[in-house]
């Protein structure tokens, strides 16, 4: 039996921070300069709307990961919100002839108001039973908004106006909402960004990872859960919001559809719910796939398919998503990363001696740790 | 006797038909180690659950400092000054062992919570207590990559970041090696002597006996006796409790 004191641990790897700050701060100038060059990159139009679409998923993706991301409530649901958030700007428009922009937010603040008692009622709940709940209310707002057809439109849907006038021609109302969409995302990411590093961003990954323990050192877990999901909620609807100011066009259908909020799901998931780009990674991903199988097979099941598997991998080798994945695979080329592992500084001298006859047992040790 | 700390009148607790706290009255001294301690399936994990909150009782009342704590929200008995371990040991996996400690900084203005986690006052003070439980080095592991002893520690050093008055202990040294225990018993000393108050459930004897000031000993859901270690030890009712009829 090792005594206390000759318990040998193995330092945890050394920071080479300025270096990843550095590679941080040339990634996101990259990413940037990325975004502003692609309209005038892109080749047509269509390829520019494929962006819109591509840059609204993103939108709502990363709007979903503020109570994925954060709490690990996985909402199936989030659905309901982006259609209301496209109804309200349609019907403030239409029917109370308020300032499209205008009725964008204002129909954001009336989804996060509805969000509230909402999630007082879902937020009881866990695991399995809150996504039910989450997917109960999507059907809900279906039903409520094909069959209540003289106000909302019902099954044959809403047209919006476009908002900047008929003289602006598609492709430039494209770029425009290419850049409104990116701005929208660089508000939500520096947002999640800031929760992130916040005490109460510290809470809310408690509750994630362990929430009876986190309220058992005094974290108010409803109350944290509550306020991060409204603000998810109301992210969500002004994504929402824009894309019907975009698209021009609202579908119950499409709008109130557990599609809609699995993609959201498979986006974060995919590019990795504990990383602030991971959504957007999954959305360029997911999204981009998704206009290429319908620009292949049609208006056919097949990019239904693609997602399912592509949904299966994911699950299969990388539970954590693309980004963690990465990071690992970056962190097992590093020199000093090293055992935790409490050793005896017999068994260190033995795995020394055993790494100098092999040189490959320090290697093996690295991954039994890793798992 | 100080009525001043943590005290329970009637507490009970029905799960089906089987009373798991039965009408338990206890008061635990203020400022000493106190021990629970009694045969498996007497209650008291359910009686500590009731006491911090985590189950409501059915039931009676329990009491901290004067302050009614019955059925209260967990993380209100945390703010009015009780910190609690778990059983099975409970900490975030898949933070850092310093963000885990920072899990437990506490403020009650918005401000305060918007601010960055890593505060430097708080930062030092969770390398301090990590030090203090001996895993300062591990500050950047991820916690679910730690030993199982490691991440008791760790547990416990988190429980202190919060800087309660009293703290619960479920099983400290279950499924520990002897030195660790010796560790822990050491940390539970230095801590009381500065002050906290510690009620601990124990099965390893050895480690109740030689470090509680005052032993409750639970059977069927109620104490059946109390005292001090020597006193409990003697009692015909405890080697009853132990033994079987």
């Amino acid at each position: 039996m090792p005594s206390d004191s000759d318990l040998v641990t193995v330092p945890a790897r050394a920071r080479t921070s300025t270096t990843t700050r550095v590679a941080k701060v040339l990634g996101l100038l990259v990413l940037a300069g990325l975004v502003i060059s692609f309209p005038s990159l892109a080749p047509d139009s269509f390829i520019l709307s494929v962006g819109v679409v591509i840059a609204s998923y993103a939108v709502l993706a990363t709007s979903w990961n503020f109570v994925g991301g954060f709490t690990g409530y996985i909402s199936l649901g989030h659905a309901a919100y982006s259609g209301l958030g496209g109804y309200g700007t349609a019907l403030l428009i239409t029917r109370a002839d308020v300032n499209p922009w205008l009725a964008m937010v204002a129909a954001g603040v009336l989804v996060a108001a509805f969000a509230v008692p909402v999630g007082i009622a879902s937020l009881r709940v866990r695991g399995a039973s809150f996504v039910i709940v989450s997917i109960a209310l999507v059907l809900i707002l279906l039903l409520v908004f094909q069959s209540w057809g003289s106000f909302t439109g019902g099954s044959n849907g809403i047209r919006l106006p476009r908002p900047f006038g008929d003289d602006v021609l598609r492709p430039e109302q494209h770029e425009r909402f290419f850049y409104l969409h990116a701005a929208l995302l660089a508000v939500l990411l520096l947002c999640w960004w800031a929760i992130d590093r916040s005490r109460f961003g510290m809470g809310l990954k408690a509750i994630r990872e362990d929430e009876d323990k986190a309220q058992s050192l005094g974290v108010p877990t409803f109350t944290y859960k509550l306020v991060v999901f409204v603000i998810s909620a109301f992210f969500t609807a002004l994504g929402g919001g824009m894309y019907a100011l975009w698209f021009g066009f609202l579908d119950p259908i499409f709008q109130f559809s557990i599609l809609v909020g699995s993609y959201m799901v498979l986006m974060s998931l995919l590019g990795g719910i504990r990383s602030l780009f991971g959504p957007l990674l999954g959305a360029v991903i997911v999204g981009y796939a998704m206009e290429f199988f319908k620009a292949q097979y049609g208006d056919t099941q097949a990019h239904l398919i693609a997602m399912g598997a592509l949904l299966a991998i994911v699950v299969l080798f990388m539970p954590d998503g693309i980004i963690p994945a990465l990071r690992g695979l970056v962190n097992r080329f590093r020199p000093q990363a090293a055992s935790i592992r409490e050793v005896s500084a017999a068994e260190l001298a033995e795995q020394r001696r055993a790494a100098e006859d092999t040189g490959g047992s320090e290697r093996g040790e690295k991954e039994e740790v890793r798992r | 006797m100080t009525a001043s700390g943590l005290s329970t009148t009637g507490l009970t607790k029905s799960f089906g038909g089987v009373r798991a706290v039965d009408g338990a009255t206890v008061a635990f001294h203020h400022g000493k180690v106190n021990a629970l301690i009694g045969p498996n399936g007497s209650g008291k994990t359910t009686f500590f659950n009731c006491v911090t909150g985590m189950i409501k009782p059915d039931a009676g009342t329990a009491s901290y400092r004067g302050r009614d704590i019955t059925g209260k929200a967990p993380h209100r008995i945390a703010r009015a000054g009780i910190g609690r371990s778990f059983q099975l040991c409970r900490i975030f996996p898949r933070l850092t062992v310093l963000e885990n400690m920072l899990v437990s900084v506490r403020t009650s203005s918005l401000l305060g919570k918007l601010i960055s986690a890593r505060q430097s006052a708080d930062v030092d003070r969770a390398r301090e207590l990590l030090a203090r439980v001996g895993i300062d080095h591990l500050e950047h592991a991820e916690a679910r990559d730690l030993s199982y002893g490691q991440q008791k520690l760790l547990e416990l050093a988190g429980v202190l970041m919060a800087d309660p008055e009293t703290i619960m202990l479920d099983e400290p040294a279950g499924g520990v090696n002897p030195a660790l225990i010796d560790r822990i018993g050491k940390l539970v000393r230095s801590l009381n002597a500065e002050g906290k108050t510690f009620l601990i459930v124990e099965h390893n004897m050895d480690m109740v006996m030689s470090l509680s000031d005052h032993v409750v000993v639970f059977d069927r859901g109620r104490p059946i006796a109390e005292g001090t270690p020597a006193e409990v030890q003697e009692d015909p009712r405890v080697l009853e409790a132990y033994l079987g009829v």
